[in-house]
C-alpha cells in the first residue's frame, strides 16, 4: 500500500517497473498470448469431444488479426463514445486483474495492488463493460442481451460471495491473496463445495455454455455483441481470451493452493480448471436466464450455506477436513 | 480575540435570514435567491474556517430552573467540524443548482427553508447540549416539511407523511434524552462522554433504542424509511439531493456515532445484533425494491435508503476499520447520491418526465449529465477505483475483523450473514443502476425527446464538482482518511486497514491498459473507414418505437420469481409501510371511539352505570 508514497526517484523506477509488468510480463503481451493459446485449447478440446479435427494452433491469432483489418460499422443511433470505449475499459480491467494475480503468484512476499475483495470487484469490470457497450449500441437484440448479462451477474454474485466466505473462514480472516494461496481449501468438504460453486460462477463469468444466454447465437444473434464489428469486436475477443487466463488462475490461487509448489504442478492445476470448464461447456445445453438465476440463488445458495456452516464448525472445533 | 464567537454566527445567521425569507412576499424572488446564495457562501467559508481552527468552544447561559441548567453550548469537535464543512458545502452546491430549477413553487419559502436547514444542521453538528441539539434537529425536520411542499401538486401528502414519521421519531428522541439525563444527571454531551451509560439493564437499553429510532429515521434506515420514497416522488429533486441524500445522512449517522461512542457503551450482545440486522436488512430489502422501480426519482430514493445500511453495519461492527469505513461511506454516499439526484433532476427538467419508460438515449443530448451520472452510478455500485468502493471495502474488512477476532460476541458469530448481505447488495445496486443508465442515457432516443438540450452551467457545475470528488476521494482515499476521518474518530493512521488496495497504482495500470487498448483501436480505426449504418434488425422494417427496449422490465425475472413475487406485491400495496400500518391502527381506534360516542343517551347511561358498579365493587372489595 505504501508503495505509492515513497521517495520520488524510487517512484520513477517503480513506475517503469510497473509499466514493464503491465506491458510485457505478466501483463498485456504475456496474457494475450497465453489467452489465445487457452482459447485454442478450448476450441481443440471441444472439437475432440464432438469428434471433429478442430482448428490449427494459430487459428485464434488469425481470427484477431483478420478482425483488426475489417471495416468497423457503428449504428447511427448508438452512443458512440460508450460504444467505442466499452471494449477498451473491459480490456483494461482484465489486464489489471491478470497482472495483479500473476505478480502475486511470482512474488508472494510483496503486496501488489489489492486483496481478495479487490479481485472480486475487478472481476465485475469486464461484465460491466460488456453491459454498457451493448446497451450503448441501441439495438433491441443487444438490450435483451444487456438485461440477461446483468441478471446473470446478479445470480452468480451471491454464490461467489458465499464461496469466498468459506475461503476467508478457512484462512482465518486473511485477505491477502498470497496468504490465501498458501492453503488448499479444496481438501475439505466445505472447500470442495465452494470450489465447485465458484467453478460454475466462473463458467458464467466467461459466458460459456450453459450460461451463454447473453450472447445466445440462436435467438439473439450474439445479443450483447450484435452490433460490434472489426477492430472493436477484435478487442472484445482479446478481452475474452484474457479472461480465460485470469479467472481460472484466480480459482487456482484461491481454492487449489496456487503455484506454491513446483511450477509444473501449478500449470497442471490451471489446465485442470480449464479442462473442467471446457467439459461443462460441452456437456450441457443452454439454460434460460430465470433457470440460471434460480440455480445460483436457490440450489447453489443452499449448498453454499451448508458449506459455510460446515466451515464455521470445522474452524471452531479444529476439524480441518470439514 | 475570542474565536469561539464564529460558532453562533454560523448557526444563527442562516437561521435568522431564513426565517425572514419565509415571510417575504412571493414577488421579490431575486432578493431571496441573492440572499440565499450569499449566506450559503458565508456558511461554507465559516465551515472551512471552523474546521481549520480545530477545537473551539462557545457558551451562553440561557436560563436555569432548579438544577437544570439550560446553556447554549456550542463546540467544534473533530467529527462535528469535518461533517460541518461538507454539510455547508452541500448547502452551497444545492443553492447554486436551485437558481436554475423551474419546478419550485413558492421560491421564498424554498430558499428560506434551505437557509433554515443550513443553520439547523450547523447547530446540530456544533451543539454540545442535548436539548439544543434536539431543538436544531426539529428545525431541520420542520424545514424539510416546508421544502417538500414547494414541489406543488400532491407534495402536501408527502410532506405530511415525512413530518409525521420524523416528528414521531423526534418524540422518541426527546424521551430518550430525558432518560439519558435521568441516568447520567446532565445534558452536556462531553460530560456524559466521561462516564458513558452502560447498556446493562432495561432502562438504558430503552433509552438507547429511543435515540437509535431518531437517528435511523432521519438517516432513513428500515423499518422507518417509508417517508423517503414518498417524498422522493413529489418533492423537487434539489430538495431530495440536499436533505434525504446528503444532510439527513450526515446528521443521522453523526447522531448514531455520538450515541454509540459517547453516550452509551454497548455492553449487550443483543443490541449489537439488532444494529447489524438493521444494517444488513436495510441494504438488501431497499435495493431489491429499488431494482423494480419505474420512476427515476423513486429508484434513487430507495438507493438512498439502501446505502444507509452500510453505514449502520459499519458502526455495528465496532471495529476501528468498520467505523472509519462507515463514516467514510457516509461522506461518499452524500457526494454521489447528491450528484445522482441532481442528474435525475436535470433529466426530469429537460425531458419533462421522471418515468423511465418514456426516457432513453439522452447520453447524446446531455453528455455532461450522462458522464457525471455514470461516475456517480459506478461509485454507488462500488466499482473500483471510485470512492464508493473504498468505503465499502473498509466496511467489509470491519465485518471480517469482527467475525474472526478472539472475543467474538453475538453479532460477530453471524458475520457471514452481514458480509453476504453487504456484498450481494452491492451487486444488486449495480444491477439497478445499469437499468437506470440503460433506460435514461443509452438505449434509443424516443421521438418526443429529439430536441432535448443540456442544462445550464449553473446546474452542471455542482454535478461536475461532485463527480470529480467521487473520483478524487476514490483514488486518493488516504487523504480524506488521514485528514478528516482518523482524527475525528481518534484512530492512529495505518492501524485500522488490514486489506490491500493500492488505488493510485491500480488507477495507473488501468489507465495504461486503456491506453494500450485505445492505441490498438486507433491504429485500426484510422487506417480503415468507419461506416455509420442503421441498426441491424435481421431484415425486418421496424419503427424507432418498436425497437426501443426500455429497461423497466429488465428485472421482471426477479420480481416474478416464486416467493419473491408475493413480497413484491405486498410491498407495492404498502403492507410493509409503518406509516400506513399505524395509520390503519389509528383509524381502527377512532372507529371504535366513534362507535362508543353514538350520541344516544340510554347507551351513555348504561356505560356510566356499569362504570359506577365496577368502581363500587373495587372500592368495597366485593369478590
Amino acid at each position: 500500500m505504501g508503495a505509492v508514497f515513497e521517495g520520488k526517484d524510487k517512484e520513477m523506477t517503480q513506475a517503469l517497473q510497473n509499466l514493464f509488468w503491465i506491458l510485457i510480463f505478466p501483463g498485456f503481451v504475456f496474457t494475450v498470448c497465453l489467452g489465445l493459446v487457452a482459447s485454442w485449447i478450448v476450441r481443440k478440446v471441444s472439437s475432440l469431444v464432438q469428434w471433429r479435427v478442430g482448428p490449427p494452433f494459430f487459428q485464434p491469432f488469425y481470427d484477431v488479426v483478420k478482425l483488426m483489418g475489417k471495416e468497423v460499422l457503428i449504428p447511427e443511433e448508438a452512443q458512440q463514445t460508450v460504444f467505442k470505449a466499452a471494449p477498451v475499459v473491459g480490456l483494461a480491467g482484465v489486464l489489471l486483474l491478470s497482472t495483479m494475480l500473476w505478480r502475486i503468484t511470482i512474488d508472494p512476499t510483496r503486496l501488489f495492488v489489492g486483496d481478495i475483495i479487490v479481485a472480486i470487484y475487478l472481476m465485475v469490470l469486464p461484465s460491466l463493460a460488456l453491459i454498457l457497450g451493448s446497451s450503448a449500441s441501441a439495438s433491441p437484440h443487444a438490450a435483451v442481451g444487456t438485461s440477461r448479462e446483468m441478471k446473470l451477474v446478479m445470480g452468480y454474485e451471491l454464490s461467489l460471495v458465499l464461496a469466498f466466505i468459506v475461503v476467508i473462514i478457512k484462512s482465518g480472516g486473511q485477505l491477502s491473496l498470497a496468504a490465501i494461496a498458501q492453503q488448499t481449501p479444496v481438501f475439505s468438504i466445505s472447500g470442495l463445495l465452494a470450489f465447485l460453486a465458484a467453478l460454475l460462477c466462473v463458467q458464467a463469468k466467461l459466458g460459456f455454455v450453459p450460461f451463454d444466454m447473453a450472447e445466445a447465437e440462436t435467438e439473439l444473434a450474439s445479443g450483447a455483441l450484435i452490433e460490434y464489428s472489426g477492430a472493436l469486436l477484435a478487442v472484445w475477443k482479446v478481452m475474452q481470451a484474457m479472461m480465460l487466463v485470469a479467472l481460472p488462475l484466480f480459482l487456482v490461487m484461491v481454492f487449489l493452493g496456487g503455484f506454491t509448489g513446483a511450477l509444473w504442478a501449478g500449470i497442471a492445476k490451471y489446465v485442470l480448471v480449464l479442462v473442467l470448464l471446457i467439459l461443462i461447456k460441452n456437456t450441457n445445453p443452454r439454460v434460460r436466464i430465470d433457470q440460471a438465476m434460480k440455480f445460483f440463488w436457490f440450489y447453489c445458495g443452499v449448498v453454499l450455506v451448508a458449506a459455510v456452516i460446515l466451515a464455521i464448525i470445522g474452524n471452531s472445533y479444529g476439524i480441518n477436513w470439514l | 480575540m475570542n474565536l469561539g464567537k464564529i460558532l453562533p454566527i454560523l448557526v444563527f445567521l442562516p437561521l435568522a435570514v431564513g426565517f425572514v425569507l419565509l415571510f417575504l412576499p412571493n414577488k421579490i424572488k431575486f432578493l431571496s435567491k441573492a440572499l440565499a446564495l450569499i449566506i450559503s457562501v458565508i456558511a461554507f467559508a465559516l465551515g472551512i474556517r471552523i474546521f481549520s481552527l480545530g477545537q473551539l468552544d462557545y457558551s451562553f447561559p440561557v436560563l436555569q430552573i432548579g438544577n437544570v441548567n439550560l446553556e447554549l453550548l456550542l463546540s467544534a469537535k473533530p467529527l462535528g467540524a469535518f461533517i460541518l464543512m461538507f454539510a455547508m458545502g452541500f448547502g452551497l452546491l444545492i443553492t447554486l443548482y436551485s437558481l436554475k430549477v423551474h419546478a419550485i413553487h413558492n421560491t421564498n419559502i424554498y430558499y428560506g427553508a434551505i437557509l433554515l436547514t443550513i443553520g439547523g444542521s450547523a447547530g446540530i453538528l456544533l451543539s454540545n447540549h442535548l436539548l439544543f441539539l434536539l431543538i436544531f434537529w426539529e428545525m431541520v425536520t420542520a424545514s424539510l416539511y416546508l421544502l417538500i411542499t414547494t414541489g406543488g401538486k400532491n407534495s402536501n401528502f408527502a410532506a405530511t407523511k415525512s413530518f409525521a414519521m420524523i416528528g414521531a421519531s423526534d418524540a422518541a428522541f426527546l424521551l430518550g434524552i430525558l432518560m439519558v439525563w435521568a441516568l447520567s444527571g446532565t445534558f452536556v454531551i462531553s460530560e456524559i462522554a466521561k462516564g458513558p451509560v452502560a447498556t446493562t439493564s432495561s432502562i438504558p437499553i430503552i433509552a438507547f433504542l429511543l435515540l437509535l429510532t431518531a437517528a435511523i429515521t432521519k438517516a432513513g434506515a428500515l423499518p422507518l424509511h417509508t417517508w423517503l420514497p414518498t417524498s422522493g416522488e413529489y418533492a423537487p429533486v434539489s430538495v431530495m439531493a440536499l436533505l434525504p441524500a446528503a444532510l439527513d445522512k450526515l446528521l443521522g449517522i453523526y447522531l448514531l456515532v455520538i450515541i454509540v461512542r459517547e453516550i452509551f457503551v454497548l455492553k449487550s450482545a443483543a443490541l449489537g445484533v439488532v444494529l447489524a440486522f438493521i444494517g444488513a436488512a436495510t441494504i438488501i430489502i431497499a435495493v431489491m425494491v429499488a431494482m423494480v422501480q419505474h420512476n427515476l426519482k423513486k429508484l434513487l430514493s430507495y438507493h438512498a435508503i439502501s446505502q444507509v445500511g452500510y453505514m449502520v453495519l459499519g458502526i455495528a461492527t465496532g471495529t476501528p476499520v468498520g467505523i472509519a469505513g462507515a463514516i467514510f461511506h457516509m461522506l461518499n454516499n452524500a457526494i454521489y447520491k447528491c450528484c445522482l439526484f441532481l442528474c435525475g433532476g436535470a433529466v426530469e427538467q429537460q425531458a419533462g418526465t421522471p418515468e423511465l419508460d418514456k426516457l432513453g438515449g439522452l447520453g447524446k443530448k446531455m453528455p455532461i449529465t450522462f458522464i457525471t451520472c455514470l461516475i456517480a452510478a459506478l461509485s454507488i455500485s462500488g466499482i473500483p477505483p471510485f470512492n464508493g468502493f473504498v468505503s465499502k471495502w473498509m466496511v467489509y474488512q470491519g465485518i471480517i475483523q469482527m467475525g474472526t477476532s478472539a472475543q467474538a460476541g453475538g453479532a460477530a458469530k453471524l458475520w457471514p450473514i452481514w458480509f453476504t448481505c453487504a456484498m450481494f447488495g452491492s451487486a444488486l445496486t449495480l444491477a439497478s443502476f445499469v437499468k437506470l443508465i440503460h433506460s435514461t442515457f443509452l438505449s434509443r432516443l424516443p421521438e418526443e425527446l429529439k430536441d432535448v438540450k443540456e442544462v445550464s452551467p449553473l446546474q452542471t457545475g455542482p454535478m461536475i464538482v461532485l463527480a470529480s470528488l467521487c473520483v478524487f476521494l476514490g483514488i486518493f482515499y488516504h487523504v480524506p482518511l488521514k485528514y478528516f476521518i482518523y482524527p475525528a474518530l481518534d484512530i492512529e493512521p495505518g492501524t485500522a486497514i488490514f486489506g490491500t488496495w493500492a488505488s493510485g497504482l491500480a488507477t495507473l495500470l488501468l489507465v495504461a491498459g486503456i491506453i494500450i487498448g485505445g492505441l490498438i483501436l486507433a491504429v485500426s480505426l484510422l487506417s480503415r473507414k468507419v461506416r455509420i449504418v442503421p441498426t441491424w434488425t435481421c431484415g425486418e422494417v421496424q419503427t424507432n418505437d418498436q425497437m426501443r427496449i426500455s429497461g423497466t422490465h429488465f428485472y421482471k425475472t426477479v420480481s416474478s420469481m416464486g416467493g419473491l413475487r408475493q413480497l413484491y406485491t405486498g410491498q407495492e400495496k404498502g403492507h410493509f409501510d409503518t406509516y400506513n400500518q399505524s395509520g390503519r391502527l389509528g383509524l381502527a381506534l377512532t372507529e371504535f371511539l366513534r362507535w362508543l360516542h353514538s350520541g344516544i343517551l340510554p347507551v351513555y347511561l348504561t356505560w356510566v352505570t356499569l362504570g359506577l358498579l365496577i368502581v363500587l365493587f373495587i372500592v368495597c372489595k366485593i369478590w
